[in-house]
Order: structure tokens, then C-alpha cells, then sequence
């Protein structure tokens, strides 16, 4: 190896071969992937996400929840995550086309939050009882008090307050983040099965 | 191509005085030491807060800066563009330069660019506790200090780049092709994550993509190769024997500068990702044994220690934890494997025993063999040398050992259905103790280096020689 110039090409060329294969061929492959039209249904999928919500994945990211949530749920048969209620069918690209900064994560320290909100809504959670959670923590989750602040009441309780001991004439409620974040939670939904969602299972099944 | 006898830095006729080489770059390479030791402590706080709150949730809960999410990326960014970074360019200069046989150039910029760079880190340390991290893996530092550390090491790369262009000594030495590689693959990979994460983001899990490509290369081709160099360096030199098998050393190199980026796929296995993405990161992690093997090939001589050198025993501890690193992530790799461990601290216990394994005890090891070379100085205190030695091992085997033992438990629970998880946060509980009090003996450990350098730098400890120390390592 006397020779400088080819050694830095060799250099160059190592990572310009798996960049070029890994990132451009996969970008080429689905970096242009496009909303699906549902005709059935009369509208595209998967749905930009609300204002608020969209501002509320900024908060779950500054916040680092992703060191604990994913947001992906595997095929039937890797790991648990359909029999755990995570989800009916596998996350697939499609889902995450409108995400600013995806949040797939990479460890599960608490549950899968791919269908939080449908999960959510079955399960009877609002919007107060996850204000709750946040506030107080659960099981292994920290609580996150300073998304919340305590404010001297004026004239009526606030309808957001939340029903926590606080100073005599003050009351807890949620700051914006606290809403955002809320917000983007409930809002995460991966109801609708796109047709490369379909496990490839049911057709041999069909078959049968 | 032709490759080197197996005999590294064989003084060439016109090559310099080694000492006049190692005393030249004194002041910036002691810049370098100093300011990675105090990111290995501010790392090792970091670590040891969110270590703490593994096992207790509540701890420092209230306080936004230090909530859960946030400590991970900071001590995560600590660790490796604080600590690795300053190190690993600390010791890849001084071995550059060495086997150059010529004196660094470029010292000023290295000089200026370290202040930079450890600028840059500071902001994003705070950065990141602050709120703006980036959530992708090893490249948590903000956006906006990204520019930033791509400019202050390219200013400090070039003294590198000078010396590997400008050396005195003809032939080149597997030392030299790993090192000169770390310091070009990382604004390679660095730039192409800021362009496609932050200035111009793709599209959707694409993002994911090319995050466990750059994730990946910072691990494989900046700091592994940084380390690798200071064992390829330093093995024969302590040893005073020639590296085994010395041949397959370029083969070793090769596979990994042109296999190892490919691996990095593997972490997304069962992700929303085209399928071929995992596999191909499947098939490189067990192509890439090949590089492990052969590392453990040349440098078996590291084992046996005949001079008894302290430094030796921080590179044997090092290129074992390397190359067992290399054999898990294969074995984990295989998706019968990564269905247990994929998403389970299993994964956060590979990245350690990468940084504070792999990477950093080879470096301890390079450390105290270059500084008292480059001061002209003695280690102010031998036991401290010993105790270090004691605190990082074990420390290391308590913090990987209990985050690998916490993940397997924690993947069984996940892979049983009915197991909720509560009941998988009690059982792993025990095992995250065993990580912190490994943390803490890590963190214990740099304190004791950077006590050592402290008293080495004291005015009045004196100029007693090098070949006086007590740990009998053969003269420069």
C-alpha cells in the first residue's frame, strides 16, 4: 500500500459501494412512496396528522420517548406484537410517509405505541386519564411533571385540571406540550390495511 | 500492492528522532487527552444518571433536562463525540505521525479544531438535555452543531491526512490504513447523514435507513478502526514480537472497510423497511467475522505478556472485547437470535462493550503508553495505573454482563404474550443494579486516569526518564 491515491479510492469506493446500495437503492425503491386512494372508502390513507398532533410528535421526540416506545409492529410469528393488541397487521412504509422525524425506536422498555390511540379509544383511555399517566408516571414510566404546572385558580376550576392535590386555591393542568403530546398520541392510529399490509399468510390459508 | 514486513515502525534512515516526533505535537495532543478525559467523566455521570434510572424510574424525574429519553442520548453523545473523539484523534496523530518519521504538521489547526470540536459537543451535550435531540442512534448530536463538527475535524484531520501524505517512510503499516480510514470514513458518513436526516430529510422509514447506515459506520468504520490502530501499533511494539500471520492483516482491513458498512441493516429486521435491507445486514455481520478472526490472529500475542506492561493488559482486555463484540452482533444478528434480543437492553449492552470495550480500553492502553512519551514525565503513581486496570475490566464485565442478562430476560418476557410488563420490569430489575455499579466502576476508573495525568502534568513531579517507569515498557 506505497500507493496514496489508490488507497483513498479504495477508501472512498468502501463506503460510496454501501451508500450507494443501502441508502440510494432503497431510496430509489420507496423514497418517492405516495399516500393510497381508497376508493371503497373515498379517501387516502394514511392521513396527514392534525396541527396539534403533528406538533406533538416534536414533543415526543424532544422528550426521548422513543427510548422506550417503538412505533412499529412486526409480521405474525416475530415476536408478540399482534397478540399483544399492538396491532393487526404489520407496520409497513406506507405508514410513516408523513412523519417529520420517524419514531421507529429500539427498545421496548414500555409498549408498542404504533395504535395508541385506536388502543386508547377500545380501552376506554381519554384524554384526562392520559394527562394522568403523564403526570404521575406508571409502573416503569417516569412521570413527566413539567409538562404541567400549577396555576392559582380564578373563578371556576379549569376544565382540564387535573384531580391531583395541589396548594390551597391552585389547580394542575396541562401546558401546550402536555396537549400536543396528548394529542399526537390519541392520534396514532394504523387502522386502515393497505394491500402490501396483508399477510401473505392468509393466501395460502385461502387456499385450504 | 505490496505490504510491509511484519516489523512496524522500522526507523527509515531519514526518519527523525521519535522523541523529537512525540515531544513536537506535546500541547495538542495533551488538548486532545485532557479534553476527552473530562468528557469520559461528564459521559460517565450521564451514563450513570440514566443507569440509575433504568432500575428507579422516578430518579430526577422531575427535573425536564435529566427526564429518561434525554440522558441516554446525552451520555450516549458524551461518550463517543467527547470521549472517543478526542481520544481516538489523539492517538491516531501521535501514531501517524510516528510511523510517518517526520514530525506532525498542522499542529495549529489540530489546536484550533480541537477547541471547536469540543465546543461543538459541549453545545450539543447541552443541546440535547435541552430538548433537541435527534432520536437517531449515535447521532443524537442537534442539527445545528452538526456543521460545526464536521469543519472543526476536518482541522484537525488534516494533521492526519499531512502526516500519512508527507511520511518520510516509504512502505505503510496496518496501524497507519486504519487510522487514516477512521479519520476519512467519519465526514464521509457524517455529511451524508446531515444532508439526508436534517437539511434535506427523506422520506418516511427511509430515515431509518440511511440512521442505521451512518449508526453503523460510526461504530465500524471511525471508532473500531481507531482502536484497531493503536493495537496494530502498540501489540508488537510491548511485546517485542513481531505481529502473528502479519500477512492476512490487509485482508483484514479490507473486509471490514468494505463489508462492515453494509451490516448495519440488521437492526431493522422485521421493520417497515424492504425486506432485502435486513438480509443483506444478516449476510455482512457473518461475512465480517472473517475481519474478527483475523484481528484476533494478528494480535494473539497480546495475551501472553512477557514485560508485564500494564499498557498490554488494557490491550488484551480491549481486543477481546472487540472481537467478542464482533461474534455477538453476528450471533444476534441471525433472526432467530434477534427475535429474543431485538429491542431489549441486549442491544444497548453491544453498544457499550463497543465504546467502553472495544474502543475504549485499547485507547486507555495507547494512553499510557504515549503520554509519558509525549511529556517526558512518569505516571504520577503506578497503583493508580493497577487500580484503573481493576475498575475499567470489571466494570465493563458488570455493566455489559447485566445489561445482556436484563435484555435476555426482558426478550423472554416479550416474546411470551401473557407476560405484562410490570412483572418483565421486576425481573430485570436485579440486573440493571449490577449495570450501574458497573457504571460507576467505569466512571471511578477515568477519574483515576485523569487524577494520574494530573499529577503527571504537576510542575514539580519532575523529568524523570521514561525508562525509569516502573512498568518496564521497552523505551520509544
Amino acid at each position: 500500500m506505497k500507493n496514496s491515491p489508490l488507497f483513498f479510492i479504495a477508501l472512498f469506493g468502501a463506503l460510496a459501494l454501501s451508500f450507494g446500495a443501502l441508502v440510494l437503492g432503497s431510496l430509489r425503491q420507496f423514497g418517492q412512496l405516495d399516500a393510497y386512494f381508497d376508493a371503497g372508502e373515498g379517501a387516502a390513507f394514511p392521513a396527514r396528522a392534525p396541527g396539534l398532533a403533528a406538533r406533538g410528535l416534536l414533543v415526543y421526540r424532544d422528550l426521548g420517548c422513543a427510548s422506550c416506545h417503538t412505533q412499529q409492529v412486526r409480521r405474525p410469528g416475530f415476536g408478540t406484537d399482534q397478540e399483544r393488541g399492538w396491532g393487526d397487521r404489520q407496520s409497513v412504509a406506507r405508514d410513516y410517509i408523513y412523519q417529520s422525524r420517524v419514531q421507529l425506536g429500539q427498545t421496548r422498555i414500555g409498549p408498542d405505541l404504533t395504535n395508541f390511540g385506536e388502543r386508547a379509544a377500545k380501552a376506554g383511555t381519554d384524554q384526562g386519564r392520559l394527562f394522568l399517566n403523564l403526570y404521575a408516571g406508571q409502573g416503569g414510566m417516569p412521570p413527566y411533571p413539567f409538562l404541567f404546572e400549577a396555576r392559582r385558580i380564578v373563578g371556576q376550576p379549569a376544565k382540564q385540571a387535573l384531580p391531583v392535590n395541589s396548594r390551597p386555591g391552585y389547580e394542575v393542568v396541562p401546558t401546550r406540550r402536555a396537549e400536543a403530546l396528548a394529542a399526537y398520541l390519541l392520534s396514532l392510529n394504523a387502522g386502515f390495511t393497505y394491500p402490501e399490509a396483508q399477510p401473505l399468510e392468509s393466501a395460502t390459508e385461502a387456499k385450504k | 500492492m505490496t505490504f510491509a514486513p511484519p516489523i512496524p515502525d522500522v526507523p527509515a534512515p531519514a526518519a527523525s528522532d521519535p522523541r523529537a516526533i512525540d515531544r513536537s505535537a506535546r500541547w495538542a495532543l495533551l488538548l486532545l487527552l485532557a479534553s476527552g478525559l473530562v468528557w469520559l467523566a461528564v459521559g460517565g455521570v450521564l451514563a450513570l444518571v440514566h443507569s440509575i434510572q433504568l432500575h428507579t424510574p422516578g430518579f430526577l424525574a422531575a427535573s425536564e433536562w435529566f427526564t429518561f429519553g434525554r440522558t441516554q442520548a446525552a451520555a450516549e453523545t458524551a461518550l463517543v463525540y467527547g470521549w472517543a473523539a478526542n481520544a481516538g484523534f489523539a492517538v491516531a496523530l501521535w501514531l501517524l505521525g510516528r510511523l510517518g518519521g517526520t514530525p506532525l504538521r498542522g499542529l495549529g489547526l489540530v489546536k484550533i479544531g480541537g477547541a471547536f470540536w469540543n465546543l461543538g459537543v459541549t453545545l450539543g451535550v447541552i443541546g440535547i438535555l435541552g430538548g433537541d435531540l435527534t432520536s437517531f442512534s449515535l447521532l443524537q448530536t442537534p442539527a445545528y452543531v452538526q456543521p460545526l463538527l464536521l469543519v472543526a475535524f476536518a482541522a484537525i484531520g488534516t494533521a492526519g491526512v499531512l502526516a500519512w501524505s508527507g511520511r518520510r517512510v516509504g512502505r505503510t503499516f496496518a496501524a497507519q490504513w486504519y487510522a487514516v480510514a477512521a479519520l476519512f470514513a467519519f465526514p464521509w458518513v457524517y455529511s451524508v447523514a446531515q444532508a439526508m436526516l436534517f437539511a434535506l430529510p427523506v422520506r418516511g422509514t427511509m430515515q431509518a435507513v440511511v440512521a442505521v447506515w451512518a449508526g453503523q459506520n460510526v461504530l465500524s468504520l471511525w471508532l473500531g478502526p481507531l482502536a484497531l490502530a493503536a493495537a496494530y501499533y502498540l501489540v508488537p511494539k510491548i511485546t517485542g514480537r513481531t505481529l502473528a500471520a502479519y500477512d492476512l492483516a490487509a485482508w483484514g482491513f479490507g473486509v471490514l472497510l468494505f463489508i462492515g458498512p453494509w451490516t448495519g441493516g440488521r437492526h431493522l429486521v422485521g421493520g417497515p423497511v424492504p425486506a432485502w435491507v435486513p438480509t443483506v445486514g444478516i449476510a455482512c455481520s457473518l461475512l465480517l467475522l472473517f475481519h474478527f478472526i483475523v484481528v484476533a490472529i494478528n494480535l494473539r500475542d497480546v495475551f501472553g505478556n512477557p514485560t508485564g506492561s500494564t499498557a498490554l493488559r488494557f490491550m488484551a482486555l480491549g481486543v477481546a472485547a472487540y472481537v467478542l463484540g464482533g461474534l455477538i452482533d453476528a450471533g444476534t444478528a441471525l433472526r432467530g437470535a434477534a427475535k429474543l434480543v431485538q429491542f431489549t437492553y441486549f442491544a444497548e449492552a453491544q453498544t457499550m462493550l463497543a465504546i467502553l470495550g472495544g474502543f475504549t480500553l485499547p485507547v486507555f492502553g495507547a494512553i499510557y503508553f504515549l503520554t509519558p512519551r509525549v511529556t517526558g514525565k512518569t505516571w504520577g503513581s503506578d497503583g493508580l495505573i493497577k487500580l484503573h486496570l481493576g475498575a475499567a475490566g470489571l466494570g465493563l464485565v458488570l455493566l455489559v454482563g447485566g445489561l445482556a442478562g436484563a435484555g435476555l430476560k426482558q426478550g423472554l418476557g416479550l416474546n411470551d404474550a401473557g407476560t405484562a410488563f410490570a412483572v418483565i420490569f421486576d425481573s430485570v430489575r436485579p440486573w440493571l443494579l449490577v449495570a450501574t455499579a458497573g457504571v460507576g466502576l467505569q466512571l471511578l476508573g477515568g477519574v483515576f486516569l485523569a487524577v494520574n495525568l494530573a499529577l503527571q502534568l504537576q510542575p514539580e513531579s519532575g523529568g524523570a526518564a521514561v525508562a525509569n517507569q516502573p512498568s518496564a515498557e521497552p523505551a520509544p
